[in-house]
């Protein structure tokens, strides 16, 4: 079944973006579920649905603007910007993302971002980049951004600190200018 | 001032009797420029400032030459699960550059600093693209450059790229050659 799937290309012409709704919910558990796609998030992976409806109903609406990336408008991962509180980084926001891994590898990801950045950029005029961290050892994230046209500025030497382990983050950034 | 002793370049807390000389340098744009400071303009706004601002910070020292305040260290540490890391931001009168003081300064407080926050993995800093003096003293205290970050800061009105370097709880002290 697995090897079936991954053989499906998928028509990037039915890839969408809408708000999650609560009914969508059995359709988040399924990336948030699963440890290959919660390995680089902060968060642990799912166990109940009570936690997929707290992120629809809580989280998803936290962001300064967040959505369902959906194909045949089935959510299948989710986009987020995410802007910081301190004045001096007021014309930044930081991208977000996740798919769910049955879906990795056939360029929907950098086509997603692609588009969002044009979203960003006409939707928050007040924005001059957007940025975006990735882990060290997630390559295909890394290959995502640079192929949506993000350039990658640098490693940030024990950034944060996931699952207890500290770790090191690439940053990568889009300007207004470079679109 | 060819004979400046660096042995007499210290750190301490604020004092609200540090107001004269903070409004000596806090009161020059040439050493406000960089920083998200408003320039100082009085005697009362040092005041102020001081009893408001440096007082209470989480981590702020005077840069001192003989016990008189002639700039400032500061590290911001961020909060809940980012408390790995904190921000590293410094500032010295104009007279007394291009004497080491501001490396002098920045080698004394990154220890303590490790000490004082138990938690802490990384300090970072950010300075401007143009401002080699800053990177100058960042590098021989030991900090490593990563990159730069394009318009990745607006202050006073100017969006401005900023180059950023850190310096890991891990990371070996550099030997004291100022």
């Amino acid at each position: 079944m697995m090897e079936r799937d991954r053989e499906e290309s998928v028509d990037l012409a039915q890839i969408s973006f809408r708000t999650l709704e609560l009914s969508d919910v059995d359709d988040v558990l399924v990336w948030t579920s699963d440890e290959k796609v919660a390995k680089f998030c902060s968060w642990e992976p799912h166990s109940s649905k009570d936690q997929g409806i707290d992120f629809i109903q809580n989280k998803a609406s936290e962001f300064l603007w967040g959505k369902a990336i959906c194909l045949n408008d089935r959510p299948i991962g989710f986009i987020s910007m995410t802007s910081a509180t301190d004045k001096s980084r007021e014309k930044s926001a930081e991208l977000g993302y996740v798919l769910g891994s049955k879906y990795w590898s056939k360029g929907i990801m950098s086509h997603v971002v692609k588009q969002v950045m044009k979203v960003a950029f006409s939707e928050f005029p007040h924005l001059d980049r957007l940025e975006a961290l990735v882990d060290v050892e997630n390559v295909g994230s890394q290959k995502v951004l640079e192929k949506a046209g993000f350039q990658r500025e640098g490693v940030l030497r024990k950034y944060l600190v996931r699952r207890g382990k500290s770790r090191d983050m690439v940053i990568f950034s889009v300007l207004s200018t470079d679109l | 001032m060819s004979n400046l002793d660096l042995s007499k370049v210290s750190l301490r807390p604020f004092k609200l009797t540090d107001a004269d000389d903070f409004l000596l340098w806090a009161g020059d744009d040439r050493v406000t420029q960089n920083l998200r400071w408003k320039t100082c303009g009085s005697r009362e706004e040092a005041l102020a400032f001081i009893r408001e601002v440096c007082i209470p910070h989480p981590w702020r020292r005077s840069i001192c030459l003989h016990d008189r305040s002639i700039g400032f260290v500061s590290v911001y540490p961020w909060s809940g699960d980012d408390r790995c890391k904190a921000d590293i931001g410094y500032a010295l009168a104009a007279d007394y550059w291009g004497h080491s003081i501001a490396t002098k300064a920045v080698k004394m407080a990154v220890p303590q600093v490790f000490k004082d926050l138990p938690h802490l993995l990384r300090l970072q800093a950010f300075t401007s693209p143009e401002n080699k003096a800053s990177q100058r003293v960042l590098e021989k205290a030991g900090f490593l450059k990563e990159g730069v970050l394009r318009k990745y800061t607006y202050i006073k009105g100017n969006i401005k790229d900023s180059v950023v370097f850190s310096f890991l709880s891990t990371d070996e002290f550099p030997h004291d050659d100022c």
